[in-house]
């Protein structure tokens, strides 16, 4: 049988008497690609750090490729993405990479750290400080720095936010690119056409629930779209 | 244990690029000094120990505080506690940078406060160095994990000694008694020796066990 690459029962968060999250169940395989929309404070980004390890659930169980989310063997397995970078301004890119490839103890990490920024067109600017980068050129390192360990499992918080229209779509193709390569991702997001792009599955949250759940080869946005749409605003 | 060298590369990388650290410690600590020189009179060879420890004490404060914040600029931190092993080796990493960091501003701090003391310091230099540098583990240790819970609090500039200061007075009683009889009689027994080993020991044990709790949210 294959262990899931995300598998959540029951799953709860509490903060004090409020529910952030209210059992969550989620099984996702290999190489699935999974979006998690919704309006702001519907629980979205609860799961994603749940799922990273950043945070202890209340109740139920979350398991990352047959590992208990937040241990040291579950954290191996994922790469983070915050809405924040994650980056040292006084640091070069390279030098970014190779702190984050040597807490994941990477095997011949300076090598690694230059395929990495080859392959994320970043070469040109590797011995620039991270603080001098634009947000567009921070956010392709910040994602290089979260594949640096080469997890099985992306989770992304927000990508898209700040992006301008060219910069998000070569956002897109380099998550369409990392689907391809069997990653599994899980974007938290509020932007319903980049979702459809990537994701083979969508939820829509609202009130620490899901809401609403869309899957297929090919989203169809009008649909994600609705659905959004009804999550943000509830029929009275 | 990768990871402790890992977080300290990263720390020292930082620090001597900016260096806003260390200067901030050493202005302030020689700014304590000469309040102190100016404030006291001459003949302070009783007093010295602690005021010493004083300087050394509020230069640490200062610094420590930064040293957290610096994980809080765009999120490191999530960073840092993804890192699959023991959160403590973060910890340590964190601590054996500040410690350090510290005794470079503590070795300027004693230079100066010699001269305008009029202490003469060479012949204890090397055991004076020891007990400051054994001492500084402990103050490094408490202090680390207090700027850790201090930085995510609302009011982190003042939750820092509230957290910090209470915790120390172990140690400072120690190197206290340690330098006092260092600069009194230019000898050393083993009992405050002993006595900072042990709490040296306890406060880095706890606080490798606990930050494994500081980093969740």
């Amino acid at each position: 049988m294959t262990v899931p690459a995300i598998a959540a029962r029951n799953l709860e968060k509490r903060f004090g008497p409020a529910a952030a999250l209210r059992g969550l169940d989620l099984e996702l395989p290999a190489g699935a690609s999974l979006a998690i929309l919704g309006p702001n404070g519907a629980g979205k980004t609860t799961p994603l750090r749940l799922m990273a390890g950043l945070a202890r659930p209340s109740a139920g169980s979350l398991w990352i490729a047959g590992h208990r989310a937040g241990s040291p063997k579950a954290r191996a397995r994922v790469g983070w993405v915050g809405h924040a970078t994650c980056l040292y301004d006084a640091l070069t890119a390279r030098e970014n990479l190779l702190f984050a490839a040597r807490l994941h103890r990477v095997p011949h990490a300076a090598s690694r750290v230059d395929a990495l920024l080859a392959e994320s067109d970043l070469a040109h600017v590797a011995n620039r400080l991270a603080g001098t980068f634009s947000h567009g050129l921070a956010q392709r390192l910040s994602i290089a720095r979260g594949l640096v360990h080469d997890p099985q499992v992306l989770l992304l918080d927000e990508p898209f936010t700040g992006l301008d229209r060219r910069a998000a779509e070569g956002l897109a193709e380099r998550l369409g690119a990392l689907r391809r390569g069997r990653k599994t991702l899980v974007l938290v997001t509020h932007d319903v056409q980049g979702a459809a792009q990537v994701a083979d599955t969508a939820i829509v949250m609202a009130d620490g629930r899901i809401a609403r759940s869309l899957s297929g080869a090919k989203l169809d946005a009008a649909e994600l779209e609705r659905a959004y749409l009804a999550a943000s605003d509830p029929a009275p | 244990m990768n990871v402790l060298l890992a977080v300290l590369w990263k720390d020292l990388t930082i620090e001597l690029r900016s260096r806003d650290r260390v200067v901030a410690m050493v202005v302030f600590s020689l700014l304590v000094v000469m309040v102190f020189h100016l404030s006291l009179p001459a003949d302070t060879r009783d007093t010295a120990p602690g005021l010493l420890w004083i300087a050394y004490v509020f230069a640490a404060l200062l610094g420590l505080g930064r040293s957290f914040s610096l994980e809080l600029e765009n999120d490191a931190v999530s960073g840092i506690a993804l890192a699959p092993a023991d959160r403590g080796w973060v910890f340590l990493g964190k601590a054996a940078a500040n410690w350090i960091i510290l005794s470079a501003v503590q070795a300027v701090t004693a230079l100066v406060f010699a001269l305008v003391f009029d202490l003469d310091l060479m012949a204890v230099a090397g055991r004076l160095a020891g007990v400051v540098a054994l001492s500084s583990v402990g103050l490094c240790a408490i202090g680390t994990l207090s700027a850790a819970v201090a930085v995510r609090t609302r009011f982190r500039e003042v939750m820092l000694p509230l957290l910090m200061l209470p915790l120390l007075w172990p140690v400072l009683s120690g190197a206290v008694h340690a330098t006092r009889q260092l600069l009194t009689s230019g000898s050393l027994s083993f009992e405050p020796i002993q006595f900072l080993i042990v709490t040296d020991g306890i406060y880095l044990i706890v606080s490798f066990l606990v930050f494994e709790y500081i980093l969740d949210e």
